[in-house]
This record gives C-alpha cells, sequence and structure tokens, in this order.
C-alpha cells in the first residue's frame, strides 16, 4: 500500500530541513542530496511505521542517520569533500560570500575533523535544534550520552578553531588553574 | 560551615547543558550563581554559543534554496503508478539530455553533468524523446527555425540592436535597452541570457512577427563565428511541452513551453554543443522568466 498524500505533504514541508541537516553531515550538496533522496525512499516504503503523534522531523533525521551509517559502512572508502572546496562551491552559488569567508572554512574544516559521535549531536542540538531527548530517540542513544557527547563536540570543536590539537589537555589544565 | 554552600564548578557536560536549555530550574540557577561569580566560565559558555551560532548561520542558507525537482518526485510520485508529472520529467529530459550529450561529448561535457546540482543517475531511464524529430512545419518552432536560418548569416545587420559595438559603457545601456524593449513588446521579461561560459557572446536582438503577436531573437556568437539564435515567444494557453530537440536539415533545435513562455535555441551546430547551451538558458529562463510576471511595466 502507497503512502497517503498527507504523509506526503508532511514529506515534502521536511524536506528542506532534511536537505540542511544531510549537507552539514556531508558538507557536498550532491552527495547531501543523493543521501536525501535516500532517506526520502525509505521514509515512503515505511511510511506504516510513523506514528503520527511524533515529530516528523525527529523520526525522518533518524533515518537519514541510518542511511548515513549504511552508506559509510558500504563504502569505506568514501572521499570527503575538502571542506573548503565545498564552502567555496556554496559560496559562489550563494553569490554572498558574506564577511566572514575566512572563519567559516575554518568552521567547516574543524567541523570535519570532530568524530561522526561528536558531530552528530552537536549538529542536532546546534543547527536543528533538537532537545536532547529528540536527539536521543534520532541516534538512538541514551540522553546522558548525547549530554556527554554533544560537550565533548563543543570542547573538541574550540580547540580546533583556537588551533590546539588536543582538547583534552587544554581543559585538563584549564581545571588545575 | 556556611550555611548555603557555593555551588559546585559545573563540568563541560553541566555547562553544555545549561547553553542548550537542558537543566530543571535549579540546576539553571545554579549554573547562572556559578558563572556570575567566573567570569572565564562564563566566557567560555559565551564562546560556545557563538560556535553554535556560527554553525546555524552556515547551515541555515540551505533551507532557501529551491528545492531539486527530483526530490519532490520522489515525494509525490515515488510507489504510485501515473504518469510523472510534467515539471519532473522534463527535468529528467534535461538531464538524460546530458548524458546522452555526455557521451558524445566526452569528458568535454562531464563536468557540465558533475556540477548540475540535480544530477543524478539516471542510466535506466529510457528517453522521453523520439530521437531527433522533424520540425513541424507551420508550427512556431519553424518560425524560430527559419528566422535563424534568415539572419543568421546576415553580416551587415544580423540584428535590429547591437549590443557588441561601442565602448563599455554603451553595450551595457544598449543591453538594457534590449531587454526593456523586447519586454515591453512581449509583454514578458526577456533576460538577456549569459552564455559566455559555454563561448558565446550576445551581438544583439530583434523583435519578429510571430503567430498572433511578437516574438523575439536573441543571436549570440562565438569566436569562431558561428550563431545561435535564442527565439521567445507567449505560448498559447495549455500549450506546455517538455524539453526536446528537432531538426531542420542541418539546424538543431532545442525548445520547451513553460506557462508564461515558449523558448527554442537554434543553430547549426552539433547536438551536444546546443543542448549545453539549450541547459544554460533553461536554467537562467527558470530563475528570470517564470517568477516574474509582475513588475514589468518599464517606460521605454
Amino acid at each position: 500500500m502507497q503512502a497517503p498524500d498527507l504523509f506526503r505533504q508532511q514529506l515534502l514541508a521536511a524536506v528542506p530541513r532534511l536537505r540542511r541537516y544531510a549537507r552539514s553531515l556531508t558538507f557536498d550538496a550532491g552527495t547531501a542530496d543523493d543521501l536525501v533522496q535516500t532517506a526520502l525512499e525509505r521514509a515512503l516504503s515505511h511510511w506504516h511505521q510513523f506514528d503520527q503523534r511524533r515529530d516528523m522531523l525527529v523520526w525522518l533525521l533518524s533515518i537519514a542517520h541510518n542511511a548515513f551509517l549504511d552508506q559509510r559502512r558500504r563504502d569505506s572508502r568514501m572521499r570527503f569533500v575538502d571542506p573548503a572546496q565545498a564552502d567555496a562551491q556554496q559560496d559562489l552559488q550563494r553569490a554572498d560570500p558574506g564577511a566572514d569567508v575566512g572563519l567559516r572554512i575554518d568552521l567547516m574544516r574543524a567541523l570535519a575533523c570532530l568524530p561522526l559521535d561528536q558531530r552528530e549531536p552537536l549538529l542536532l542540538v546546534s543547527v536543528e535544534q533538537f532537545s536532547y531527548a529528540e536527539c536521543a530517540e534520532a541516534l538512538g542513544i541514551p540522553i546522558g550520552t548525547v549530554m556527554s557527547r554533544v560537550s565533548r563536540g563543543r570542547v573538541a570543536l574550540r580547540a580546533l578553531l583556537e588551533g590546539q590539537p588536543r582538547p583534552e589537555a587544554v581543559r585538563t589544565l584549564r581545571r588545575v588553574i | 560551615m556556611t550555611p548555603t554552600p557555593p555551588p559546585d564548578r559545573p563540568d563541560d557536560a553541566r555547562l553544555s547543558a545549561w547553553l542548550d536549555g537542558e537543566l530543571d530550574a535549579d540546576g539553571r540557577a545554579q549554573v547562572d550563581a556559578w558563572l556570575r561569580d567566573h567570569p572565564e566560565d562564563a566566557a567560555q559558555a559565551r564562546l560556545w554559543a557563538a560556535d553554535r551560532d556560527a554553525l546555524r548561520a552556515r547551515f541555515d542558507p540551505v533551507l532557501d534554496e529551491p528545492m531539486p525537482a527530483a526530490l519532490r518526485q520522489t515525494v509525490l510520485q515515488a510507489g504510485r503508478p501515473a504518469a510523472a508529472p510534467r515539471a519532473a520529467w522534463r527535468q529528467v529530459a534535461v538531464a538524460a539530455g546530458l548524458l546522452v550529450a555526455g557521451a558524445v561529448a566526452g569528458g568535454w561535457l562531464g563536468a557540465q553533468v558533475a556540477g548540475s546540482p540535480d544530477g543524478h543517475p539516471l542510466a535506466s531511464l529510457s528517453l522521453p524523446w523520439a530521437d531527433a524529430e522533424r520540425v513541424r512545419p507551420g508550427g512556431w518552432t519553424h518560425r524560430a527555425a527559419v528566422a535563424h536560418a534568415v539572419y543568421a548569416p546576415e553580416v551587415r545587420h544580423p540584428v535590429e540592436v547591437n549590443v557588441a559595438q561601442g565602448t563599455a559603457t554603451e553595450q551595457r545601456a544598449q543591453e538594457e535597452h534590449l531587454s526593456r524593449w523586447l519586454g515591453k513588446r512581449l509583454d514578458m521579461p526577456v533576460p538577456l541570457f549569459d552564455l559566455r561560459a559555454q563561448g558565446f557572446e550576445l551581438v544583439g536582438g530583434r523583435l519578429l512577427p510571430d503567430a498572433s503577436g511578437p516574438s523575439a531573437q536573441l543571436m549570440y556568437q562565438n569566436s569562431g563565428g558561428q550563431r545561435v539564435t535564442v527565439y521567445l515567444r507567449k505560448p498559447e494557453p495549455g500549450a506546455a511541452a517538455a524539453f526536446r530537440f528537432q531538426r531542420d536539415g542541418d539546424l538543431g533545435l532545442f525548445y520547451w513551453v513553460e506557462d508564461g513562455f515558449g523558448c527554442a535555441l537554434v543553430g547549426k551546430l552539433p547536438r551536444a554543443q546546443l543542448l549545453a547551451l539549450a541547459e544554460a538558458v533553461y536554467k537562467q529562463a527558470e530563475d528570470q522568466i517564470q517568477p516574474a510576471p509582475q513588475g514589468h511595466k518599464p517606460a521605454s
């Protein structure tokens, strides 16, 4: 049985945010939309599993998360797009590089350096503005784990942006002071 | 012993949860109190907040990007037996055309396919056009082909308004005049498509008679002196047609019809090269003609 119209309309409304999340995971617009395409196809073929009382986006980003992991497992040789290059590409598309191109390139590089298990919770909480509970649901991990991974991601990102290669050492030092 | 012990130093996870609004009222008050007395930790939290805002600012623009037709198509049509909507299969037609052209032109066009935001695997799709249908005499594409055949060989008067003469300032003024004049006469925006990425400079344009009103012809020329023309007209209601290719003798012609305009690209060039040009025109027309029936009433 095929997905009903209401479901399709809800799905369509969620596509922009799904694309944003995919872009923040993969950096490259084409790769991101491939991931979006996969997630949408899975959502459509499992529409009956969606509980209408729940948040469509949490469900959808959970599917995208799993699709992304599958893709990485399947293709362990997955090429990583240079974030600086992807950034430049996006700037071209927007034709408005903004005032802080240098800063954003650094931000993308730093983000790309984060381990995925920190990057995903950090993005879901920061960019998607998910609660820890929603983030836990989307990623299939306990709330306490979300909390610690988000904070470790923040510390690591800051350390990378400040040019400090070992985030753990930084925090330890501060603790001594 | 103090009556109320000072709050413990919040660890990273707690400070982070505070920033995310994940603490209950008591927890929040404790962290608030700690940060009041410890400016270095408050500064840390501000930096985290700044990073969060920077991440949002970096990815929020994705929300405003136009949705690729292939994704919309997937959501609305996947699993349905009904025919695909016109807009989506026109998109497919363009992409499939690129594949064919890519096979013809090899690596030359490969970069453009890779650069297309809507590029996706299409190998299993059959082409929506029967190969190289003939231009139908009496149809508007025939008029486009004839207009090309008449004016493209002209040496002295290929166009009515020439934008390739004079200083850069004069050229810009002529371009503006041409676009406004044709726009006013056709009663629709007539963008001067930029085909420089494909090696073609705008020569100028002219007004032409179509079946029941005016049409516009824009002429482009490359460094080898080869010319292509773009023919723009208002379509009959309900005449929308997908991206197609026609031949008339040694002339090739890509055309498509939207709700607001019909457009043909004509030239005596290899099909792959014509397609690259037509695709550039198609993209620019989507951006510049479709959304703008409003506000185009210039006083020429």
